[in-house]
């Protein structure tokens, strides 16, 4: 049953050949975690799937509808995608119940139940009135999660959600918002370069390596059987400790 | 590249020439004007160095001057000014035989602190296919607050010093009170909100706004000459122009005029220069230029503003007038609500 | 202690900087004349009404001129973007009251409009197909066509400076372009839009000639009027000092604003906007919307003027011209780089050391741009009598004397781009230099004075155009037979001679185009590195 289809999507930028053909599928309820080096097309991508830019060539569809295709083409805001960036990016000048509720389209009181439902599952409703400066960057993250979930999107989009938080902060926050994902049984795609990330959050991780997908499986099973060396060193790079890695490097040469 | 500019500022700050000069400031601020200093120049050797601006601005100035003010001679287009300068006492007196030969008594203050250098009328244009000339010929101001005009005036704002000093004379003449009711009346009678200055209105009585128009009548001749274009030259001889108040007093006169400041440092030079103004040449390119009238007996103004008129009688009040009721006179115009 | 000598020497030079605006504002302490209370009476609430009605309606102008032409540019791409943003600043060349007359010269009853309406169409000779402009709408029009270039600029560098992040999450949650453009982007560049909509106030409420030309009296002509026709010039200086405390109060309502969302600018991220190519409907639409204010406000106010130029006045274009824009160009230069250099100076010792002294003075003296040019002269002429009478150096007539006087006026717009520059550079660069072993010198020297390059650019050269477009001040101050190109302007436009006047207008618009053109250049390559 899948959901999102990506195929043969290719995107360059000013002669720079950015995405190659990538292909990928998300389905219902599911959780992907892409991972990649900085500059190897993971924001580009999301920005195609959100259409915030437009793919030079190849197939978006959600279920049996085509999202954008070389006709074809949905602009972003009435694509219903959510989208979590790494720098948050609230609104400064909303407080945080507005910001949560800023997607919805309801009837005032059903905006405050559902952003205050949304509030609470992430235990930040006692910064209902605060501004976004005014609370820590682990809160504005949850705030952040919260107006991307509260219209209740197809599918989510969340650029490193967890990077520029201190580890106690990312490991509670992964498990709450694979908790609340899955609660709301939302497609999720989630784009980082911590394989953490995907072995704590996601159902399926797949690896993004100059512009197109080199492997995709269940996170374990792609950590434990990498297709090829450069997955290894980046799993190894990316979460073992420095001497053990030193260690690796050298028996190599 | 600081050196260069420091430079620079002595460059115009000091008459470096050891030539003669005369320094002016002026608030006539025509290209003809600075033609004639050029022939003065030309005549005389003598440079003319100017500043023009407004006039109660310039005043300021020779105040703040104070000793240092380098300017000789202040020139004006409104006696009122001149009276100002004359109260603070910063003129001194014009010595000289020729200018008291040439120059009609009236246009010469009482104390030789200043002189007239051309004239300038406020008359009253009227489209002649809606009033008929004969009456028109027989106009006085005062005529202009009766029911007769209701709605057909048009007339500037009560900023300009010429409307200011015009109410000037009539509060002169006929006293507060009788002005105070003229005014509310002559008010009620204008043809549309204030605007625009003389030139504006005389286009709006050719283009059938209004059926009169208060102006100094040089504008008309500037019209008429075809200086500001084929449209406005139409425009002027759609209107008629008459001179108030012929019948008696005279017609409401203001002069352009000047006087040596009390510091002048080129007193003689200053004094060639108001003799030299005099000159019938010169008298003849101001009035060719300017459509001014002359100030000086036995020369005709421009033929275009010949035709309008001559012989003309003037109102004859003493020019302090023009001076001391003008706040008199525009707080009345606050009051009455002329705008 | 060497920290606070130089706050001691720089709030001694500000204060000498002051002292003619705290002439005017001294005024306040005088005795209330019978004039005072005359004006007070009679016409005072019409003037306040008036401007009041004025400076609402300009604000709304310019905010609906500049700000979606700004989103436009910034936002998306379409069909000749490049001139069309460049040429969005043009009516920034064009004075006010130059404007006015041109204006006139066409919507007039007996105006080229009306005419060319009476002959297409074969109608009356007094037929009148355009409403009259000479009233407070025609004002509004035309102080709202030349002053919004002040907040399309702002806007536009503030939409640049935004992560668009912001903007992409708004479009994500539902919101499409011209939603996010209404909920996200005018809220987050308000504290950039209501400073811009100051210097309009300013600019708007401290103007005679348009004005008058359109019969609106406003503050400004009762200041006139108390001196010229009450020959009262304390009076005069009192309502002016009234004026320039609303403007105070505008300042301080101004920071207040700002200060509640000033951790906009924390979030600055490098990214560029997302940029949107139109296409079809939309892109004609996008194009409509930024050519109205350019041909309105541009177009044919000047080929009104070069019609009059070519038919009257082709003349005026020798070589006496050249010494006129010389002269306006290098005294708006020199006067600018001054500005420059004390505004620099004082906004690094704000920013190291906090004196409430100083920011007073920087306050007062900003407000200076609020006077209205011939009553900011009387405080000026008083201060160089003082000068002259105490330490013997006599300005006034001098180029030095209207050097000062233009640094006094325009000072805030050099200012306001310095101040807004500094505030961009991260405080944690200011201490990680300190513990390289700069000193507080060598901190500015090295870090921020280079940082601020643009901002200098963009300051200069604004400020150098109000300078080309100054008039009262350069009439009163100037020296002997010292023309500068809005003098020559004056000269014929003081009698409504337009048709005469148009040769130095064009001229004018000219000159100005040049640092226009750099000014927009700069902020684009700003955000374009």
């Amino acid at each position: 049953m899948s959901n999102l289809k990506i195929s043969q999507i290719s995107f360059s930028y000013s002669d720079k050949t950015i995405l190659k053909n990538l292909s990928l599928q998300l389905n219902k309820g599911e959780i992907t975690c892409l991972i990649g080096e900085s500059g190897s097309g993971k924001t580009t991508l999301l920005r195609i799937i959100s259409g915030l830019d437009r793919q030079d060539s190849g197939i978006i569809s959600y279920g049996n509808e085509t999202i954008a295709d070389d006709k074809i083409f949905t602009e972003t805001h009435l694509r219903n995608i959510g989208l979590v960036v790494q720098e948050r990016a609230l609104f400064p000048h909303l407080n945080i119940i507005e910001n949560i509720c800023f997607g919805l389209n309801s009837s005032k009181r059903e905006k405050i139940k559902r952003g205050r439902e949304l509030m609470d599952k992430f235990n930040i409703l006692k910064y209902e009135s605060f501004f976004p400066h005014q609370i820590s960057s682990g809160e504005q993250q949850r705030v952040a999660l919260a107006r991307a979930l509260a219209p209740s999107p197809r599918v989510i989009l969340m650029d490193e959600p967890f990077s520029s938080l201190d580890r106690a902060l990312k490991f509670s926050l992964r498990n709450e918002t694979k908790q609340i994902l899955k609660n709301e049984n939302i497609t999720a795609l989630l784009v980082s370069h911590d394989f953490n990330d995907a072995l704590e959050v996601a159902d399926k991780l797949a690896i993004i390596h100059e512009g197109s997908i080199i492997q995709v499986g269940e996170p374990r099973n792609v950590v434990l059987n990498p297709i090829n060396k450069y997955i290894k060193k980046q799993f190894v790079c990316e979460t073992g400790d420095i001497l053990y890695w030193k260690s690796i490097i050298n028996s190599e040469k | 590249m600081f050196k260069s500019y420091f430079f620079l500022f002595f460059l115009f700050t000091s008459s470096v020439f050891s030539q003669e000069i005369v320094n002016l400031y002026t608030s006539r601020h025509y290209d003809s004007d600075i033609e004639l200093y050029d022939k003065f120049e030309e005549k005389t050797g003598i440079k003319v160095n100017y500043v023009s601006g407004k006039g109660k601005a310039l005043i300021q100035r020779i105040k703040s001057e104070g000793l240092n003010c380098p300017a000789d001679i202040f020139i004006t287009v409104d006696a009122g000014n001149l009276w100002r300068i004359q109260k603070d006492n910063l003129f001194q007196k014009i010595k000289s035989n020729k200018i008291k030969k040439i120059l009609d008594s009236k246009y010469v203050d009482s104390n030789g602190n200043w002189i007239g250098l051309a004239k300038r009328y406020r008359v009253i244009v009227y489209n002649p296919e809606k009033i008929d000339s004969l009456r028109m010929s027989k106009i006085n101001y005062e005529d202009l607050a009766s029911d007769e005009f209701k709605n057909r005036i048009v007339i500037r704002s009560s900023s300009n010093i010429y409307n200011q000093s015009l109410l000037s004379s009539l509060i002169y003449h006929n006293g507060e009170n009788y002005t105070k009711k003229w005014l509310l009346n002559f008010v009620g009678n204008f043809a549309r909100k204030p605007q625009g200055n003389d030139r504006a209105q005389i286009m709006a009585v050719a283009n059938g706004e209004a059926d009169i128009a208060i102006v100094n009548h040089y504008y008309i001749g500037i019209m008429l000459s075809g200086k500001a274009g084929q449209k406005q030259r139409e425009s002027a001889l759609k209107v008629k122009v008459a001179f108030p108040n012929q019948q008696n007093r005279g017609t409401m006169v203001n002069v352009s005029g000047g006087g040596i400041l009390k510091n002048s440092p080129n007193y003689k030079n200053a004094i060639k220069f108001l003799e030299f103004l005099l000159e019938e040449e010169s008298q003849r390119h101001i009035v060719s230029n300017t459509y001014e009238y002359p100030i000086i007996d036995d020369l005709d103004p421009s033929p275009i503003i010949k035709k309008l008129g001559s012989n003309i009688v003037e109102d004859s009040l003493p020019v302090e007038v023009l001076g001391e009721m003008n706040p008199k006179a525009v707080k009345m115009m606050d009051v009455a609500g002329w705008r | 202690m060497g920290n606070r000598l130089g706050v001691l020497s720089i709030s001694l030079f500000a204060l000498l900087f002051s002292i003619p605006i705290l002439i005017i504002l001294l005024s306040l302490f005088n005795e209330y004349s019978e004039n005072w209370f005359h004006i007070y009476n009679t016409v005072l609430s019409e003037y306040v009404l008036n401007s009041f009605i004025l400076f609402f309606g300009v604000s709304v102008g310019v905010f609906i001129l500049g700000v979606p032409t700004a989103w436009i540019v910034a936002t998306s791409d379409f069909k000749f973007k490049k001139i069309i943003s460049c040429a969005l600043v043009l009516p920034f060349a064009v004075p006010p009251y130059i404007m006015a007359y041109s204006f006139t010269g066409l919507f007039d009853s007996y105006g080229t409009a009306n005419e060319l309406i009476r002959t297409a169409f074969d109608t009356a000779d007094n037929y009148v197909f355009f409403p009259s402009i000479r009233n407070i709408g025609g004002a509004i029009i035309v102080f709202s066509l030349t002053l919004y270039p002040y907040i399309y600029l702002i806007s536009y560098n503030a939409f640049l400076n935004q992560s668009r992040d912001i903007f992409d999450v708004s479009r994500t949650l539902g919101l499409s372009k011209i939603k996010t453009f209404f909920k996200i982007g005018i809220p987050i560049t308000r504290p950039a839009i209501v400073a811009g909509l100051m210097i309009v106030a300013m600019e708007t409420l401290s103007d005679f000639g348009a004005v008058e030309h359109f019969a609106v009296p406003t503050f400004t002509t009762g200041i006139f009027r108390a001196w010229f026709g009450l020959y009262d010039l304390t009076t005069a200086k009192q309502l002016a000092a009234n004026l320039f405390i609303i403007f105070l109060v505008l300042i301080a309502i101004e920071k207040f604003s700002r200060r509640k969302i000033n951790y906009i600018n924390n979030s600055i991220s490098n990214k560029n906007l997302t940029i949107t190519k139109l296409k079809g409907k939309w892109e004609s639409v996008a194009i409509a919307i930024c050519l109205i204010p350019i041909i309105f406000g541009f177009l044919i106010p000047s080929s009104q003027l070069l019609y009059w130029t070519i038919n009257y006045k082709l003349s005026f274009f020798d070589q006496n011209l050249l010494y006129t824009i010389f002269n306006s160009v290098y005294l708006a230069l020199i006067s600018g780089l001054f500005c420059i250099v004390i505004g620099t100076l004082i906004n690094y010792l704000l920013r190291i050391n906090k004196s409430k002294f100083l920011s007073l003075l920087n306050n007062i003296i900003t407000s200076g741009y609020g006077i209205p040019g011939i009553v900011l002269s009387v405080g000026i002429l008083n201060f160089f009598l003082f000068l002259d009478e105490s330490l013997n150096v006599f300005l006034i007539g001098t180029v030095l004397g209207l050097i000062f006087a233009y640094s006094i006026k325009f000072y805030a717009l050099p200012n306001s781009s310095i101040q807004s520059g500094l505030k961009k550079i991260s405080v944690n660069l200011d201490d990680v230099t300190k513990t390289m072993g700069y000193n507080k010198i060598k901190l500015l020297l090295k870090v921020h004075v280079p940082l601020l390059r643009n901002s200098y650019l963009t300051g200069i050269l604004i400020f150098m155009i109000d300078v080309i477009k100054e008039l009262p001040m350069t009439l009163i101050l100037r020296p002997f037979n010292f023309n500068t190109l809005s003098v020559s302007a004056y000269t014929y436009a003081a009698d409504e001679r337009m048709v005469e006047a148009a040769a130095p207008s064009i001229a004018i618009i000219m000159v100005c185009l040049i640092p226009i053109f750099f000014v927009f250049k700069s902020i684009k390559e700003t955000t374009d590195e």
